[in-house]
């Protein structure tokens, strides 16, 4: 029950959360010192966690606004000293710790932190200089990460046109210290890589204390450039410690001029090199050609020759040919019996001729008769005398010629026989004896020998 | 495809060809063509080299929605 001189007027929900933000309000500039956790990005650019210290748990928010002008941003596990007053929302009836600054609790224990992660990714090989991805040689168009203001983007884009008049640059505008630092950078590289205007980002700042260089040296900057499918090159100031940026970073450079340098080659120096190449090639075609030429003159005179080699053998081939063709024609065939015939009349005629005057030839030689009759009448007319000589000669041998000296002989008259012998005779033998003129018979008488 | 080539990719091609040009290994076609490749390269170089670009644009930071 409540008592009537309790309930006068009850308060509603609003006046009593107003009444204890009211109450709240002497918690204000403290300072807490406690563990994180939970941390998360609300939709408005604000931060949500818990700070704990093991007991007891207070829930924080970092609006947007601080959380650009912090030194560091919060991270689970960690411990940091927190500024700010305590806070009671009536529309979701929590009481939040409202947070305008965080410092680190302990900077060398932050540095052991940042030793740690350094192991980490060196473990995953992120600093291996195998793993950096190799700057174009040329960019179309160069991204540079850094303070829109300052002299650093001055001394960069001075460099980069300097080397390059018509050089492309995209500034992508970042906070390069403070809380909101490293979620700027990490963000700008993504945005780099998703809006592909530049391909190649220059994250750039001029240097700074560690505090001021914290963004560069955390996981999620880290992560930022190792994700990129970008080259990064870090240019984060020649009086500070190299942060984890420039270790993961594809190439480090120290200031805006290194990295100028860096990024883009020196305009002329490509048209020197070019023009170069520009004579070898004019030189080269021009040689070529004329070495072509020269070969090709020398190809042509060997064509030719080949050519009319090659079209004579077929011509006699041809010539050949055609001669077998028309020997094997009937026309020819009949040709060739014709003058065969010929030839054989031809042969024939001549042998004929040959024949007749060889027969007249012999003709012509019996036509010499009178000089046979001259012959045989030498002939007759020395055997004539040989005759009259062998007749001379035989009348002087013949007996007649013997009888006619005195000489006579005796004949058996019966026989007729020769008696040339006294012993052939017989006494009373009838004889017959021949005298040189006519003739004796008689008988003989005696034989006397 | 050419098109697509970079100042540097479109240099060493053009370096590569001249390379093989002045090795005398290449038949005459081939000489022709390296030759017009060389020439295509050359042109990229030039191209790559004078290409206007927007001198400087500033991307404005704008606060992730989501």
């Amino acid at each position: 029950m409540i008592k009537p001189e309790e309930a006068q007027r009850p308060f509603t929900v609003t006046e009593l959360a107003n009444e204890i933000r009211r109450s709240l309000r002497p918690l204000t500039a403290l300072l807490v010192k406690g563990e994180v956790s939970g941390m998360k990005r609300g939709t408005a650019g604000h931060y949500n966690f818990s700070i704990q210290d093991g007991v007891s748990r207070l829930d924080a928010v970092l609006f947007a606004d601080d959380s650009r002008r912090v030194t560091t941003l919060p991270e689970d596990g960690q411990v940091f000293i927190f500024r700010g007053r305590v806070d009671f929302f009536g529309k979701t009836g929590k009481l939040s710790f409202i947070v305008d600054q965080v410092e680190f609790d302990d900077v060398g224990k932050l540095r052991a932190r940042l030793e740690e992660l350094k192991r980490r990714l060196e473990l995953e090989g992120a600093f291996d200089p195998a793993r950096k991805r190799r700057l174009p040689f040329l960019p179309h168009n160069i991204a540079l990460l850094t303070s829109p203001t300052g002299a650093v983007i001055n001394d960069l884009q001075e460099t980069i046109w300097d080397r390059y008049p018509n050089m492309g640059i995209v500034v992508y505008p970042v906070q390069v210290q403070g809380a909101g630092a490293a979620m700027s950078v990490a963000r700008a590289l993504r945005r780099c890589n998703d809006e592909k205007r530049a391909d190649v980002i220059v994250l750039a700042r001029g240097g700074g204390s560690f505090e001021e260089m914290y963004a560069f040296n955390t996981e999620l900057v880290a992560r930022a450039i190792l994700d990129s499918r970008l080259p990064v090159v870090t240019a984060l100031g020649h009086t500070s410690d190299r942060t984890v940026a420039d270790l993961v970073g594809d190439a480090e450079c120290r200031t805006p001029t290194e990295a100028g340098a860096r990024v883009v080659p020196k305009k002329a120096d490509l048209l020197t090199s070019l023009r170069e190449r520009r004579r070898r090639l004019d030189r080269e075609i021009a040689q070529r050609f004329s070495q072509e030429d020269d070969r090709l003159r020398s190809l042509r005179m060997r064509l030719l020759r080949w050519l009319s080699t090659l079209i004579q053998r077929p011509t006699e081939r041809l010539a050949h040919a055609q001669a077998d063709l028309a020997k094997l024609s009937p026309v020819h065939q009949i040709e060739r019996r014709e003058q065969a015939l010929r030839e054989q009349r031809r042969r024939l005629h001549s042998a004929l001729t040959l024949r007749l005057q060889m027969s007249q030839a012999r003709l012509n030689a019996t036509r010499g008769e009178e000089r046979i009759e001259r012959a045989l009448a030498n002939r007759f007319g020395e055997q004539a005398r040989r005759l009259q000589s062998q007749h001379q000669r035989l009348v002087a041998l013949s007996p007649e010629s013997v009888l006619t000296r005195g000489y006579s002989i005796t004949r058996d008259a019966k026989s007729g026989a020769i008696i040339r012998s006294a012993s052939e005779a017989a006494v009373e033998q009838r004889v017959t004896i021949q005298l040189g003129s006519g003739k004796l018979a008689g008988r003989i008488e005696e034989v006397s020998q | 495809m050419t098109e697509d080539l970079t100042y540097e990719q479109a240099m060493d091609k053009l370096e590569e060809t001249l390379k093989r040009m002045e090795s005398d290994k290449l038949s005459l076609d081939e000489a022709v063509k390296a030759a017009e490749d060389a020439q295509k390269y050359f042109r990229i170089c030039v191209q790559r080299l004078d290409e206007a670009r927007k001198k400087i644009e500033v991307r404005a930071e704008t606060e992730p929605t989501a």
